[in-house]
């Protein structure tokens, strides 16, 4: 069995002459939830479209599974919602159940039918993120946070090992974010299942993951989340710069971005 | 009609190619619609316009083209133009719809010079601008037949990977749909429906029979199988009428079943609103109560 299920070594890379990522080494070990949070445009999403293989890095090693990215084939064992994904077409005429499908057809493979047992496993996913009543609604008729639960189904329905997220709970309400962290902590605990998080909700995050990674152009934080409090202060200060708001409300979620 | 239909042969290639027209043209349409790339259809039929008169200069002034009808040339270069558009779309990704724009300028400019320098034809372009059903020759309905197959062999076998890359193309290719490979099969099937479907409504009008059913199919389509049945079920509808019109009253084909597509369009419409309006009523009526 795999040990690290994602690694970078020492990444760098850029846009034209915008460094992105500079000197990038972080690490996922099997079965653990891992926390990403960093400002806006601090290469969250960067690094792990890297990490998907969607774009090439300049410099450094990446591993996903204990294998170079660049022989990894097996991306059935992943689930990924991109930050993007909620600006698909909203008079797009699909059911909630048939784009939860979908997460299931590069793993069929071409010349492949969806059958009955593929169905059902559309019909389980959804009942775990708690969607079935809304299983023939049109996708473009639910809500922000129903749409985004429909995403997540969509890329846990092929059973994958490792579940990546970028931002899930922006714009969802209070409720549905803890939720959607009982979901995910649920998955985690019961499935064994690996989580990458990106996200901004610093508070919430520490309570619920094993490890955090403070990203801006390098990791600047890598660690548990006690340390990650008691250190709270100073790593924020150097990753989100001098930013007075951060260090005075120091009890609530930190309002960035 | 009927007997009609049993008694001539012209009358029954019309139903045939009616048919399978009316079949193909809005499967291919309902995935370009949700793409937003309705208007690749006007573009390459303007291109296929090309094609053609391209085609019929060349069955002037060489030998070998004599007996090659010139809708054959118009798909190649239909067939053409269609990769490039998948090629543009890539390289412009956030201005997809730019494709068009460029093809249909090209498409009616190549059209327009290649008429010119042939100082016209003697074989009369307008039934290719605006069609005719009855006219459609023997040799045409073996071929139309056979891009019906085609088109829908692809469609069917491919579904699930047109479907995820229509519906977000990111996810797709991450979960390992060979976009390339598919979206230039899909580019291939487009060009084929729109060749097909010239004999039938004309190039001015082909891209009325791929977006318009569709149009009307979206009012009403919960998911994406009905979008599919739907406007399957309006084009037919749209056809017949139009093949019945051209037979009793001698009108153009491809006119009447533009228009009754967009009579089909409003209709749907219609009820629509009559039906919200209804329920409105209904809910209010039950909460007084
Ligand atoms: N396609 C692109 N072309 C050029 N520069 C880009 C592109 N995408 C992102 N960038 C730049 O790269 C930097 C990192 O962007 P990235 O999207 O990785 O940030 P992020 O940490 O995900 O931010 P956010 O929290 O806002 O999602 C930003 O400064 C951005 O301007
Ligand atoms: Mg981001």
């Amino acid at each position: 069995m795999a040990e690290s299920v994602l690694t970078l070594k020492d990444v760098h890379f850029s846009y034209g002459d915008q460094t992105v990522l500079q000197g990038v080494n972080l690490s996922l070990r099997r079965g653990e939830f891992l926390g990403l949070v960093g400002p806006n445009g601090s290469g969250k999403s960067t690094l792990i479209q890297l990490a998907l293989g969607s774009m090439v890095s300049d410099a450094g090693e990446i591993t996903l599974f204990d294998q170079p990215l660049r022989r990894f084939r097996d991306w059935s064992k992943i689930g990924y919602v991109s930050q993007k994904v909620n600006s698909f077409n909203r008079g797009f005429p699909a059911t909630v159940s048939e784009v939860v499908a979908s997460g299931l057809y590069g793993k069929l493979g071409l010349f492949r039918r969806m059958k009955k047992n593929d169905w059902n496993k559309v019909d389980e996913t959804l009942e775990r993120v708690g969607l079935s009543d809304l299983s023939r609604r049109n996708i473009g008729r639910l809500s922000g946070g129903q749409q985004q639960r429909a995403f997540i189904a969509r890329a846990l329905v092929h059973d994958p090992e490792l579940l990546i997220l970028d931002e899930p709970t922006v714009g969802v309400d209070t409720r549905s974010v803890e939720e959607f962290y009982t979901l995910l902590t649920h998955l985690h605990r019961e499935k064994g299942l690996s989580l990458l998080l990106v996200t901004h909700d610093i508070g919430a995050v520490t309570t619920y993951v094993d490890r955090i990674a403070c990203l801006n152009k390098k990791i600047h934080f890598h660690g548990d989340p006690d340390e990650f409090t008691r250190k709270r202060r100073k790593i924020l200060s150097v990753a989100y710069g001098h930013e007075v708001q951060v260090l005075k409300h120091d009890h609530e979620p930190v309002p960035l971005a | 009609m009927i007997e009609m239909i049993a008694q001539y042969e012209f009358m029954q290639r019309a139903l045939i190619a009616g048919v399978v027209i009316g079949v193909i043209a809005p499967v291919v349409g309902v995935f370009l619609v949700v793409r937003r790339l309705s208007l690749i259809a006007d573009a390459l039929a303007h291109v296929t316009l090309s094609g053609v008169a391209a085609g019929l200069l060349l069955q002037k002034h060489v030998p070998f083209f004599q007996g090659v009808n010139p809708l054959y040339t118009g798909m190649g270069f239909s067939l053409t133009a269609s990769i490039f558009v998948e090629h543009l779309r890539r390289l412009y990704r956030s201005y997809q719809e730019l494709a068009i724009p460029v093809i249909l300028a090209g498409g009616i400019g190549l059209g327009v010079v290649l008429i010119s320098a042939a100082d016209g034809f003697n074989v009369d372009v307008a039934g290719y601008l605006f069609g005719s059903i009855l006219a459609v020759g023997a040799s045409e309905i073996r071929w139309i037949v056979t891009v019906g197959v085609l088109v829908l062999m692809i469609v069917i076998l491919f579904y699930k990977e047109l479907f995820a890359l229509s519906f977000d193309e990111e996810s797709a290719v991450f979960s390992g749909i060979p976009r390339r490979w598919i979206n230039l099969l899909f580019s291939v099937a487009v060009a084929m429906v729109i060749t097909a479907s010239i004999r039938v409504v004309g190039i001015l009008l082909v891209s009325g029979l791929v977006t318009l059913p569709v149009a009307a199919s979206l009012q009403i389509a919960g998911s994406f199988r009905q979008a599919l049945i739907y406007s399957v079920l309006f084009a037919q509808v749209a056809v017949l009428s139009g093949l019945a019109a051209a037979f009793y009253l001698d009108w153009a084909s491809g006119g009447t079943i533009v228009l009754v597509s967009v009579f089909l369009l409003l209709t749907v419409m219609g009820c629509k609103r009559i039906g919200r309006v209804w329920r409105k009523r209904l809910a209010h009526r039950a909460q007084i109560s």
